[in-house]
């Protein structure tokens, strides 16, 4: 209890909670698999804080793991071995525009979406978006390198941080880029700390440039018949149009989002694969074109188009409410990604290693298919129990894993690697990549109090 | 049986719209447009009732400017089977419009022409009950239920505390309130087709209606911006903000 103590003297007004239901709390991300077990949650409000408890935990040996809006998928922000949790909640000030540079100055803990109504605000646009931005936060985001729908137009987080403010794991404050357009003064830190998942210190303040307001969009669902097709269709609407999103959800997935009744189907007829495309309004003449040209190949059977800011809402809820609707199915999650021109080889692949061992459970595949990034869903049964689904389906990991590594793919494309896919890195990363990350890691955080046990074991 | 609708071209509903900083009006520069609501909801109940073999005609007309055939093409894609566009820069008033389509009216002989209740840019919610009474034709205004049978209209209107059924005789004016219908999404393959539907342009002076405006605007304001709100330390001192600053208790 010396170690709360210490806590208390840091994180003043009941800054530290150790109540069991705070600990289940904000010790578990999106997960909600493994064991939650931290010993206390702290809520840091200013940067000295953070520095002292990097020297308590160095002092006290206690492992630290950093938190945002805890929607991560790969348990990178769940707390299961005794550690101290460091919530980002209480930092969540935007203190700095500046329309000239077009950047904003913020805490890790503001809320991306509430960073993206700043911008619009302002007549600017965040262009990181996805269906958990109304909670995730921007130290999170950037611990991920989050990408999202809009990333064939807009990039990744990575694409818009332009300054990063840290602390070590040695309790070094290093301010990194400070907004800067050109900077070639050698490696830059900053990219090493967009994607470290925690491990290598805390991002505490980001410098976020903005783009200018995008034009009105409009909204595509095409109905494809092969898996093929799709990449066709892909190739075809970005010969005549920049597309601002290309996504794909198969008819199942369809059939959970519509299954509760309140979101239509987009058309009557039913088809194996929907394809979503949004592009610029002003481009409407040359996506028709597309879409003629796709027709007369037989690429689509049929599709719409968003009349109204209301129906092209209507229509991306199709894809971005398919994560929320199989939850009830325990579905097993993989977030995968291959070279796009891969994408249909690896699909048929997959299907076919789950076929063979299950051929009884039903496989829910969607995605940001034209990022060549695919979420493989596949559905419990009623008749399993969760322990005994998740059991058969781990067995087919390897398998899985190795097809990945023989595309020259990653086995996470987005969601990161955290404690989920900490021990199949090997399958993406090679030995001498891994040891240098590990390297990287021991300089940055020697005593190992930076997120231990996730992306690598301790 | 010809089915009429008017459909306005507005801005998009989800638009957050900005007044112009001189105050005559709002400024549209590049911002959404679309079919108004509530004219959609006319389109596709005027579509369904020819999928049910009642309409054979769906004729969709607008009346502005040019950029109106977007909106008209939409309409045509959904299922209108050709749209009439009469054409003018002038920004009309509820009146002139039921007068034009007044005119159109007596080129087309309708039984049904079924109206949007209101348009969700100027909210003015007048023109059909203008149209119907210079037509002198039965009206059903703030339509959630529509059946024709026997030359009749039955109407479910929406109205303050409940519903109110009417039988009306055709020809008739609706007015369509939310309920009435869920519009269908554009198909592309209708799209295509569509271009090859028939759009005529016609103006006020071809129909020879007097469209002068009787209202001038003075001025265009926003709403006043709502004040951050405050934390008060005390149950005294919310008590004494309610009755000294907001004024809602005594
Ligand atoms: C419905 C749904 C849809 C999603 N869609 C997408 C998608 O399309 N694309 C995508 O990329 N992701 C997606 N995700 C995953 C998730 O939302 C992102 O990974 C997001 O960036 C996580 O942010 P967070 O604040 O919730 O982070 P958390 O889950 O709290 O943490 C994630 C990791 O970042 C670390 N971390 C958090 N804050 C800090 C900090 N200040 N300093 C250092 N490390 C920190 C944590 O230790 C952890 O390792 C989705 C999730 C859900 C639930």
């Amino acid at each position: 209890m010396e170690n709360i103590e210490a806590l208390n003297e840091i994180f003043s007004r009941g800054r530290v909670k150790t109540d069991q239901a705070d600990l289940i709390h904000w010790g578990t991300d999106w997960t909600r698999s493994f064991e939650v077990a931290p010993q206390a949650v702290v809520f840091p409000e200013r940067i000295d804080e953070l520095v002292a408890l990097v020297k308590l935990a160095r002092e006290y040996s206690l492992k630290l793991v950093p938190s945002g809006g805890r929607t991560g998928l790969s348990g990178g922000a769940v707390a299961s071995n005794d550690e101290v949790i460091v919530s980002f909640d209480r930092m969540n000030q935007i203190h700095a525009f500046n329309p000239t540079d077009r950047i904003v100055g913020c805490q890790a803990g503001v809320i991306t979406q509430r960073l993206q109504e700043y911008a619009f605000e302002r007549g600017l646009f965040y262009p990181v978006d996805f269906a958990s931005s109304g909670s995730s936060q921007i130290g999170g985001n950037i611990a991920t390198n989050a990408g999202g729908i809009k990333v064939i137009r807009y990039g990744l987080t990575r694409d818009w941080v332009a300054g990063l403010t840290v602390v070590t794991g040695t309790g070094d404050i290093i301010r990194c880029n400070r907004g800067l357009v050109k900077n070639a003064t050698g490696y830059d830190l900053r990219h090493l700390f967009i994607g470290s998942e925690g491990t290598l210190g805390f991002i505490v303040e980001a410098e976020i440039r903005l783009a200018p307001g995008p034009k009105p969009q409009r909204v595509m669902v095409l109905g494809v018949n092969e898996l093929d097709d799709i990449l066709n269709l892909l190739q075809c609407f970005q010969q005549h149009v920049v597309l601002t999103a290309f996504e794909f959800f198969s008819e199942l997935a369809l059939q959970k989002v519509t299954k509760r009744g309140d979101i239509p189907r987009p058309f009557s007829e039913p088809c194996a694969f929907y394809a979503l495309v949004e592009f610029d309004a002003d481009a409407d003449e040359e996506a028709a074109i597309a879409f003629e040209e796709a027709l007369g190949r037989g690429w689509v059977t049929t599709g719409v188009i968003s009349q109204s800011d209301a129906q092209a809402a209507a229509l991306w809820s199709l894809r971005e409410n398919i994560s929320e609707s199989i939850a009830a199915d325990t579905p097993y999650k993989n977030d995968l990604s291959v070279r796009i021109s891969e994408v249909p080889g690896f699909l048929s692949d997959v299907d076919g290693i789950v076929n063979k061992h299950y051929p009884d459970l039903d496989v829910c595949w969607y995605g940001h298919i034209g990022d060549g990034n695919l979420h493989l869903n596949i559905l419990k049964p009623e008749s399993l129990t969760i322990d005994e689904f998740f059991e058969r389906c781990h067995r087919i990991d390897p398998e899985l894993f190795s097809l990945i590594e023989q595309r020259g793919g990653s086995i996470s494309a987005e969601h990161g690697v955290g404690l989920l896919k900490r021990d199949f890195l090997p399958f993406s990363r090679s030995d001498a990549e891994i040891g240098l990350m590990r390297e990287l890691k021991e300089v940055f955080d020697p005593s190992g109090i930076m997120n231990p046990g996730k992306l690598f074991s301790e | 049986m010809k089915v009429l609708v008017p459909v306005k071209r507005v801005v998009d509903a989800n638009v957050k719209v900005r007044v112009k900083s001189d105050g005559t009006g709002m400024d549209l520069a590049n911002v959404k447009m679309a079919v108004n609501p509530f004219c959609e909801i006319g389109i596709e109940e005027a579509v369904r009732l020819k999928e049910a073999d009642i309409a054979t005609e769906v004729i969709a007309v607008s009346v502005g400017a040019s950029q109106c055939k977007e909106q008209l093409r939409t309409c045509l894609a959904l299922g209108a089977d050709r749209a009439i566009l009469v054409e003018t820069d002038e920004e009309l008033e509820p009146l002139a419009i039921a007068k034009v389509l007044e005119a159109i009216y007596e080129q087309e002989r309708p039984e049904i022409v079924i109206f949007g209740k209101q348009s969700i840019d100027s909210d003015n919610g007048q023109t059909g009950q203008m149209f119907a009474a210079l037509t002198g034709i039965a009206q059903g205004t703030f339509a959630s239920e529509l059946r024709i049978t026997d030359g009749k209209a039955e109407v479910v209107r929406e109205i303050d505390g409940g519903l109110q059924t009417v039988l009306l005789s055709l020809p008739v004016a609706i007015s369509t309130d939310l309920r009435l219908n869920t519009p269908r999404y554009a198909s592309l393959p209708n799209i295509m087709k569509a271009k090859k539907k028939p759009m005529d342009v016609t103006s006020p002076g071809d129909l020879g209606v007097d469209v002068g405006a009787r209202t001038t605007v003075l001025n265009v304001a926003p709403p006043p911006e709502r004040a951050a709100g405050i934390k008060v330390e005390s149950v005294d001192e919310l008590v004494d903000k309610l009755r000294h600053e907001a004024k809602v208790i005594e």
